[in-house]
């Protein structure tokens, strides 16, 4: 009966609960959706680091991440490749041949990283292949290199054009090889496309002169969660001549930055809770003093205390559940289409890019925040209703009762 | 047997920092089953007096016993028990809960003393009945006149058989034939049921129907 008597008061000014359930409503389809863009934008930048060449674990040779020079290539490259071949939860690698260099056409020349690669391995692990916008991605042929848009512009090339490509070679003396571009890809950060380009591993370990050697060996998971276990696994099977990292370890401002980012996203979700408990505490007050009188009635004829506050709360706790429900489905009817065709921040896109981010943003919900939300809102209303509550049985009941 | 004793009762109140003498040394004694009016003019201290007397209000000075306990000292959440158990009120504005229907305000003190859903219903219907306000029970306040109104809130103060009824001025809002309805009502019940009933009220017609008449004025009782 209290419920029923709960429930009937607040239809009874319909305005007012209207107000405080669409402020719930927008309050929760707000986080709903912020969080659904802020993770959307981070598991984007993520992967797309992934994708690009970071990919889910790095094998070197110990020490070659901090000095990347060429003879620091991978000394047993075969038994690395049996090694991930046993590994149940590897998805696919690729073996590269890293090395830091100068790409000169007739017009100028530019500093790159120049990736020796097996095309099909390649494919498997990264976008490249799916990045090329004009001719085609790296086939057995010698000699052919793909370069990013972006370098292609600065070096004045189109596909077909030949290039020339020097480096340090493992003697130490100076390699060159002229390449023909067969093809030009755009990913959607500018940086890794004016920086990096590929060629056939073969040919790049003729100019360098290390025999069939590598230096990288980029690996992609099964489930990219549990790569912790595939980096313990190949860690003690390799030993200490082998370094071997996550992405987390290769992206640490990345990581550090989506960490500061999750938590202005709760600093935010917290403001707009607290927004919320000030508006419900305001039209909680408005509706307790208008029925003081009625309170006072209560008291009279006999009602506890504790019985009077937890109508108040019911009400508030209703209207929280209520409009949890409300906003949910608000929030899920906004976020579900958008992860299908994405938000597109083309006017932002330029900035977006140089972090790696594409124009178009996926919301991506996580269910962990979304029980968050619906288990913290109506919470949030019944702390709106504690003060309200607690001034109405303060009252005293006779003052209530002429209370006008 | 005596239901209800005021000893030395002064009230006091702050008007704004003038003090307000509203009731100067009440003595009253009132026994179970008794039927009394409290009259007097305007500002003679009515319902200080009977908000005293039902301890919704405490006073200066002075004590009342209920039942033979003091109950000036007690608590609020024990008072609201005492108000729940053993008390009924009635009001001149009638005051019954907007948003319930007249069984559901019916109802509603029993539901505080934890009867179950279908005895509640059974009794408050018997009630309604026995009051002749049956067709009423589905109706909310604002669908009823003042006489309806004023019925329900008599059948919300019995229906948890309450030893003392406290009423202040029961039938100011009502014309006198419902008026007088109402008061046929009032004492069937105090003669059926011994509920003591105090009152009080202006109106001629309630002053003269009065088995005890007390009479205030100036904050002090004037017979006896
Ligand atoms: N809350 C209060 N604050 C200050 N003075 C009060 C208060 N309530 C009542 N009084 C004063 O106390 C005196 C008695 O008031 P009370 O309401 O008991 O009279 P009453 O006999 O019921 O009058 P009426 O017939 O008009 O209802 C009056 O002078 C009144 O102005
Ligand atoms: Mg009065």
């Amino acid at each position: 009966m209290l419920l029923k008597l709960a429930w009937r008061n607040i239809w009874r000014n319909k305005r007012r609960s209207f107000i405080v359930l669409i402020s719930v409503v927008v309050g929760l389809a707000a986080i709903v959706l912020t969080d659904g863009l802020s993770n959307g934008m981070m598991s984007q930048m993520l992967f797309n680091q992934i994708n690009l060449d970071v990919s889910h674990l790095q094998i070197h040779k110990n020490g070659f991440d901090r000095n990347k020079i060429v003879k620091n290539f991978i000394p047993d490259y075969k038994h690395v490749e049996s090694t991930l071949q046993t590994n149940p939860e590897v998805e696919a690698y690729s073996k590269r041949v890293f090395a830091t260099g100068i790409l000169s056409s007739a017009s100028n020349s530019s500093g790159v990283i120049i990736y020796g690669i097996n095309p099909d391995e390649e494919s498997k692990v990264s976008i490249v292949k799916s990045s090329i916008i004009n001719g085609k991605y790296l086939g057995s042929g010698k000699r052919e290199i793909i370069i990013g848009k972006k370098l292609a512009e600065k070096l004045g090339v189109e596909v077909g054009d030949k290039i020339v490509a020097m480096s340090n070679t493992l003697k130490g003396d100076i390699g060159s090889d002229a390449f023909r571009i067969i093809g030009i890809f755009q990913t959607s950060s500018s940086g890794f496309d004016k920086m990096t380009v590929y060629v056939q591993a073969l040919t790049e370990q003729e100019m360098l002169g290390i025999g069939d050697n590598y230096h990288e060996f980029a690996v992609i998971a099964k489930d990219y969660t549990k790569i912790n276990l595939v980096k313990n696994n190949v860690e003690t099977k390799l030993g200490s001549d082998y370094e071997v990292f996550t992405y987390r370890d290769l992206l640490p401002m990345l990581i550090y930055q989506m960490e500061l980012y999750k938590e202005s996203m709760m600093i935010l979700n917290v403001i707009i809770g607290l927004a919320l408990i000030f508006g419900i505490i305001n039209t909680m007050l408005m509706s307790v003093f208008e029925r003081i009188r009625e309170f006072g009635v209560l008291m009279a004829i006999g009602m506890k205390n504790s019985r009077l506050y937890l109508m108040i709360i019911f009400e508030a706790f209703i209207l929280g559940i209520f409009g949890t429900f409300v906003g949910l489905i608000c929030g899920l009817l906004l976020d579900i289409p958008l992860a299908h065709s994405g938000i597109n921040l083309s006017i932002f896109a330029t900035g977006l890019e140089s972090f790696g981010v594409g124009a178009v943003i996926y919301p991506v919900l996580s269910i962990g925040n979304l029980i968050n939300a619906v288990l913290f809102m109506p919470f949030v209303a019944v702390i709106g209703a504690l003060y309200p509550a607690y001034k109405a049985i303060k009252l005293e009941p006779i003052y209530a009762i002429n209370y006008v | 047997m005596e239901i209800l004793k005021a000893e030395n009762l002064v009230k006091i109140y702050q008007d704004n920092g003038v003090p307000v003498n509203a009731l100067m040394d009440i003595n009253l004694t009132i026994s179970k089953g008794e039927y009394v009016v409290i009259a007097g003019p305007s500002g003679s201290g009515k319902t200080t007096l009977l908000n005293l007397l039902g301890a919704l209000d405490k006073p200066t000075k002075g004590k009342v016993y209920f039942e033979t306990e003091n109950i000036t000292l007690k608590e609020k959440k024990e008072l609201s028990k005492i108000r729940l158990h053993k008390l009924g009120f009635i009001f001149q504005a009638y005051n019954l809960i907007p948003v319930l229907t007249a069984i559901e305000n019916i109802e509603f003190s029993m539901m505080l003393l934890g009867i179950p859903d279908k005895v509640r219903k059974e009794k408050a219907l018997e009630l309604m009945d026995e009051l002749g306000i049956k067709e009423l029970a589905n109706k909310r306040p604002n669908e009823m006149s003042g006489g309806q109104q004023q019925r329900v809130a008599v059948a919300r103060a019995i229906v948890n058989n309450p030893s003392l009824v406290l009423a202040d001025e029961p039938t100011a809002n009502l014309d006198s034939v419902t008026a007088g309805h109402l008061l046929d009502l009032m004492e069937q019940m105090n003669s059926e049921k011994n509920i003591t009933f105090i009152f009080s009220s202006h109106d001629k017609q309630v002053i003269d129907r009065a088995k005890r008449l007390i009479i205030l004025k100036d904050g002090r009782i004037e017979n006896q």
